[in-house]
């Protein structure tokens, strides 16, 4: 089943909605999240990082396990942490702090593994490749940095580096709203939006620019279709451009280069995209409070979804891997197991103990081991067995061999026959030699 | 024979002719060795099914029912008998009719049948085979149970019918003891001991909890950490046997007791004396428990000790048999020897732990994937032992394969540098010469104790009885499955990390890989179905290699490069006469891979929907929920865009029917089209350029058919390169030039130009050397759109923009896109 979840700056929880048939699921309560905030941890609960007013020292982040809509963990990290993200098994999350700084955590044990210093000023989004070997970072500053998270857990290859990270984008001038990652593991593309009016298309595998699109106005979501043909741009003046990536653009148009079209619904500024490869949906979040589902290919609204008066900031679609609402007790009883166990983020590294480090919590892949009978294989062998040990051939050699035996004995028996025989005849011979001879003697 | 009405008499004439009756003597010739028929007869017709009783008339029913009834009254008559042979009999028929009859007979007589079953396994009088036929009855009777939904926990049975007696977990530490002792001891056959291994490895299961699986897997560790100590004494140096300890014992914390009590361990590290034999069947059994607690499934999550897991796959794989430099030699000869000659299997088991860590974790081992690296890309500088490697090469196909680009970026240069070795050394051509003659060169099987320090001696050895040729050096040549695996690991780095910085890489890789395809083929091809005298794998082995070389070559194909493939068409040319080998794997992938690289020649990035038609084809709505917001929205959108881009609307339209066919018929029009405005005018400055065209056009062509004409590898990319990117100017010059040419086709005019622009994109050379004259355009704009516009394809790396793309279209094409921010960025 297929939801969609939304977020807003102004608490109105987090709505849940299917989007197939529109009903509303559970709503999670208490959240007022950032823009890049809220996340699905591997399908298997929900994270949102939160708002605080600016004077707070530490972040806060919360989690909820699908079943019940209050916050189950809090977790309050060294410094407010606006954009959060998970690699898709849903075994590490990573944070952006204001500072500049990446934090990286175990989920399964809360652990933070690693904190780096990634950018001049605050992280404002961060994206997983699909392989989730990379990651993507953007500032506050225009920059676009692409992280392999293998350099930064090896020790050994940072200090021969000159740099962490494998790129830095440098040509937006102002913060990053939103990044994007195409399809294609190290050849894809990274579309990037910023407050300068601009979104830019890079090259993973090359590094360098690719495109430049410049839009009317300024762009705070992205969203690019599956077929990399096009990607969708949500501006602030209410409109859902459509710009060309594979696609043909027309010579001249009224937007500007490459762009080639535009939904619209004379609505509010779009804060957040999101594009669901089922049905080809494009799913908007303005800032009236009201979530769109879009046919792209009809350009039509085909569904709404009301969250709050606030502005929406955050859509997810996700894919939960049960029906919702029908097995509830049994998400519940594995959820008791699972996610009541599951520890807060830590807020500094090594606070833990050290053995730790040499340890990690992981889930046992399911094996299925299919119980099979086994009788009748049991019969195949021992008949097998028995077989060999009384096979006709072998039959035949020990018949063989007794015979020679037997043969050999009757020899034997012969042989001695004779000389018992003999040794007879001479002991008769000689009582009776004796018996002549004393009756001799005494005749 | 389908016959529902016959089963019962057949059940009954079965049990006439196949059962003993209880006061006649057995005799074991004839019925004995006619029960796998008759069990055979049973299951297909199966005849104790009672099956089907709603269709069939109650009369039937009965007589089977009866029929079962009596076939089980003979069976437990058999089975009480006091003569070993038909309790025999009967035992086993009994352990089949568990299996095959229904449901509620079943349940109505299990527990009869149990304490039957159960009765034959306790005394200790009986024979062998009653009591290893009893275990199998029983455990196809629990099997039947665990299918029950009401009886549940089928995992808690499927542990229960691997150890005997059932009741497992309230006797935990003495099963524990039980195996540990017949493990340590190290007396029983391979099997057995894997066998005893795995119930091990599933005995946590039987608790189910966090803390029985950690405690499990401390003390194995420790279990063998200890024999190894006592093994590698000499062999490595003393601070090693520390290190691993010290990550396997927390400081501070009690140890654990050993595995199975101490008794167990006492008695069986004592009983031989270290001299003679070393303990290798009990650390490969522990090593190989390890494996199974790591990749079977446990109800809860578990905190794996990695760290200790990956130094003892570390330290194992570290000892050669050689003696460290800083050490006495105080080990005898025959010590030495002896490690040496089963330090295979070890490293054999420890690379199978390194396996089984990488399944466990998945993308968990992110933080020790580095040291997974160095761990593996050591050993793999040392490892020669054709099994050996082979298992290596596995490792890294799975640390790719699960890591990604991240991984491939590390391990490319050790993959590169190993495949490189093993694919260039002989061994190949050799083997084909004469297939029969392969039999010594594969290893087999039995191999695994040579000698790992001394490869020469005793390896000649072995293979230097084969009479033919090549005896000389035939310890040197790598063998098939070896370069089968090297094959298979260059594709999935082809696949995986060729994007990435892969230049000082891509070009020698390409051409190995299709030496060794044209190599592997050059012989016809292998077959399959060889002859009845080989056994089975080296009759396939050929079969494999070739396959192996297709889909690395496949792969260097269709992996991105800033470059056209140099040697596609050599490889198309393999690949169509493989794919005439029909019925074969081989043939198979052949026809796929025509079918993928089908792609690359003619590229198209078509959009995802029919994205056209959603714009030119102005929507019904009728099943809108908000249609006053999709009149007000796509309405206007839909006049706004016909506005905009009314001279897209046909061009689009027609690309999006019948793309190919268009875009032909457009660019040969173009192209004449262009001939006439170059010579209509005479005095134009691209004057100079047609001359040089004229001069260019021959040698690349020539340099085309030389690439086809020949298997030869001579061919010049560098030629083609030049032209191509001029091809596109002169076709977007075109685009303003073309109408007033055109006259009649004022709408559509730029449109097919810029078909043919695409079209020209993907056709072949000729077709760009055809259009490539004029090298100066003014015109930026249509520049930087058309090449924009099919930017895309090149980000694709998947068309024929590859062949574009050399380093001086390289230095080119990005500026000009670079130009296009700048322009606009004035603009706005």
């Amino acid at each position: 089943m297929n939801v969609v979840i939304a977020s807003s700056s102004i608490d109105g929880g987090i709505g849940c909605w299917d989007l197939q048939t529109g009903a509303e699921q559970l709503r999670y309560k208490t959240c007022a999240s950032p823009p890049h905030g809220l996340a699905s941890i591997g399908c298997c609960f929900l994270a949102c990082s939160q708002l605080r007013d600016p004077s707070a020292t530490s972040g806060h982040v919360l989690y909820w396990s699908w079943s019940k809509p209050q916050a189950q963990v809090k977790s309050f990290p060294a410094e407010p942490i606006k954009p959060l993200a998970a690699n898709s098994e849903g075994s590490y999350i990573v944070g952006g702090g204001s500072s500049g700084d990446i934090y990286f955590w175990e989920v399964a044990s809360g652990r933070l593994l690693k904190k780096w210093h990634a950018h001049y000023r605050a992280v404002t989004c961060l994206v997983f490749s699909e392989d989730d070997s990379v990651l993507i970072s953007g500032s506050e500053d225009g920059c676009v940095r692409v992280w392999s998270l293998f350099m930064i857990f090896d020790n050994v290859r940072q200090q021969q580096a000159s740099h962490l990270y494998e790129y830095s984008f440098t040509e937006h001038t102002l913060r990053i709203t939103d990044i994007v990652m195409g399809y294609g593991g190290w050849n894809a593309i990274i579309v990037s939006a910023s407050e300068d009016r601009t979104c830019k298309v890079w090259s993973l595998s090359r590094g360098r620019l690719l495109r430049n699109v410049v839009f009317p106005s300024i762009i705070d979501a992205i969203a690019i279709d599956p077929g990399e043909h096009v990607f969708y741009a949500g501006s602030r003046d209410g409109k859902i451009y459509i710009a060309a990536l594979n696609a043909e653009s027309p010579p001249s148009n009224n937007y500007g280069l490459h762009i080639i079209g535009s939904l619209t619904d004379q609505s509010k500024p779009v804060t957040c995209l999101a594009y669901s490869a089922e049905g080809n949906l494009l799913l908007s979040g303005s800032e009236d409070g009201m979530v769109r589902v879009w046919d792209v290919k009809t350009k039509n609204i085909i569904r709404m979804f009301r969250h709050s008066k606030g502005p929406v900031n955050n859509i997810l679609i996700v894919r939960l891997p049960y029906p919702f609402t029908r097995t509830e007790s049994k998400v519940q009883a594995s959820s008791r197991r699972h996610e009541s166990l599951r520890p807060p983020l830590e807020k500094y590294a090594n606070s833990s103990d050290e053995d730790m480090d040499n340890k990690a919590i992981i889930a046992l892949p399911d094996t299925i081991d299919l119980p099979s009978y086994l009788s009748s294989q049991l019969i195949n062998d021992h008949v097998k067995q028995l077989q060999q040990q009384g096979s006709s051939a072998a039959a035949e050699m020990e018949v063989k061999r007794l015979k020679l035996d037997g043969q050999r004995s009757m020899e034997m028996f012969q042989q001695l026959k004779k000389v018992y025989d003999n040794l007879q005849e001479f002991c008769v011979n000689e009582l009776l030699d004796g018996q002549a001879m004393e009756g001799s003697k005494g005749n | 024979m389908y016959d529902v009405g016959l089963k019962p008499s057949m059940l009954r004439s079965l049990i006439r002719q196949y059962l003993p009756a209880a006061n006649q003597p057995l005799d074991l010739n004839t019925s004995c060795f006619e029960l796998p028929k008759l069990v055979s007869v049973l299951q297909t017709h199966r005849l104790l099914s009672e099956l089907d009783s709603h269709s069939v008339g109650p009369k039937l029913i009965n007589a089977w029912k009866l029929a079962v009834d009596d076939w089980l009254g003979c069976l437990l008559s058999l089975l009480s008998s006091d003569m070993s042979d038909k309790c025999w009999v009967g035992i086993c028929l009994l352990g089949v009719t568990c299996q095959e009859c229904s449901n509620q007979r079943f349940l109505t007589s299990y527990s009869v049948w149990l304490d039957k079953l159960l009765s034959h396994i306790q005394p200790p009088s009986e024979s062998q085979l009653v009591k290893i036929a009893s275990c199998t009855s029983l455990s196809d009777l629990l099997t039947r149970l665990a299918r029950f939904p009401e009886e549940g926990a089928a995992s808690l049975l499927y542990t229960l019918i691997t150890f005997f007696p059932a009741s497992i977990h309230h006797s935990y530490d003495k099963v524990e003891a039980a195996i540990a002792s017949k493990i340590l001891s190290g007396k029983y056959s391979t099997i057995t001991l894997k066998k005893l291994g795995y119930c091990l490895a599933l005995l946590p299961k039987s608790k189910g909890d966090k803390d029985s699986w950690s405690l499990m897997m401390q003390k194995i560790l420790i279990s063998i950490n200890d024999h190894l100590n006592e093994a590698f004494q000499g062999v490595e140096e003393e601070a090693k046997s520390d290190d691993a300890r010290r990550l396997l014992v927390t400081p501070g914390k009690d140890l654990p007791s050993p595995l199975g009590g101490h008794t167990s361990l006492e008695s069986g590290s004592y009983n031989r004396t270290s001299s003679e034999r070393l303990p290798t069947a009990t650390i490969s059994t522990l090593m190989f428990c390890c494996c199974k607690m790591l990749t079977s499934s446990y109800p809860v999550q578990v905190t794996a000790p990695v760290r200790s897991i990956l130094a003892l796959v570390e330290r194992l794989l570290t000892v050669d048999g050689s003696l460290p430099p800083t050490m006495l030699p105080f080990m005898n000869s025959v010590q030495r020897e002896l490690i040496c000659s089963e330090l295979p299997v070890l490293h054999a088991y420890s690379l199978e732990l390194l396996i089984a860590i990488i399944k466990g974790m998945r993308r968990q081992l992110l933080p020790h994937s580095a040291y997974v690296v160095r761990v593996v890309t050591r050993y793999f500088k040392i490892c020669a032992l054709p099994e050996l490697r082979i298992k290596l090469y596995s490792i890294i196909r799975m640390l790719l394969l699960s890591m990604g680009v991240g991984m491939a970026i590390y391990l490319a240069p050790d993959v590169i540098d190993n495949s490189f070795s093993d694919l260039n050394s002989p061994g190949g051509e050799d083997f084909e010469i004469s297939p029969v003659n392969t039999g010594p060169v594969l290893p087999q099987p039995s191999n695994r104790k040579r000698k790992h320090g001394t490869k020469t001696g005793s390896v000649e050895k072995q293979e230097g009885a084969n009479p033919k040729g090549g005896e000389s050096n035939i310890h040197q040549m790598t063998p098939i499955n070896v370069k089968v695996a090297a094959l298979d690991s260059l594709e999935l780095l082809l696949t995986v990390g060729s994007a990435s910085k892969s230049d000082s890489w891509r070009s020698s890789i390409d051409s190995l890989v299709i030496r060794t395809a044209i190599n592997s083929c050059k012989r016809g091809w292998g077959n399959v179905e060889n002859n009845v005298f080989l056994p089975n794998e080296s009759a396939s082995l050929w079969a494999d290699f070739q396959l192996s070389s297709l889909r690395a070559l496949l792969a260097s194909f269709l992996a991105p490069a800033r470059v056209r493939p140099p040697y596609l068409s050599q490889g198309l040319e393999l690949f169509r006469r493989g794919k005439q080998e029909a019925g074969t794997k081989l043939g198979q992938f052949c026809g796929y891979a025509l079918f993928a690289l089908e792609v690359l020649i003619h590229p198209r990035a078509l959009p995802l929907d029919d994205f056209y038609s959603a714009y030119h084809n102005p929507t019904d709505g009728a099943s809108n929920r908000f249609p006053e917001n999709t009149y007000s929205g796509s309405q206007k959108q839909n006049t706004l865009f016909f506005s905009a881009a009314q001279r897209t609307d046909e061009g689009a339209i027609k690309s999006h029917n019948d793309d190919l066919y268009n875009k032909w018929l457009e660019n040969e029009h173009n192209a004449v089209e262009d001939m006439k405005d170059k010579t209509s005018r005479p005095n134009d400055s691209s004057l100079a350029n047609v001359l040089e065209v004229s001069e260019q056009e021959p040698a690349a062509a020539n340099a085309d058919v030389h690439m086809r004409g020949e298997d030869e590898m001579v061919v010049q990319p560098r030629r083609l390169e030049e032209p191509i990117p001029k091809s596109q100017e002169i076709v977007s010059a075109k685009v303003d030039k073309s109408p007033p040419a055109v006259g009649t086709n004022l709408e559509g005019g730029e449109i097919e130009s810029k078909k043919a622009l695409s079209a020209s994109d993907s056709l072949n050379d000729i077709d760009h050397d055809m259009l490539s004259g004029v090298n100066k355009v003014d015109d930026f704009d249509t520049v930087s759109r058309k090449t924009s516009s099919t930017l895309p394809n090149v980000e694709k790396g998947s068309s024929s923009m590859a062949h574009l793309e050399s380093e001086s279209s390289m230095d080119s094409f990005p500026n000009i896109v670079d130009a296009d921010p700048d322009t606009d960025s004035d603009s706005v």
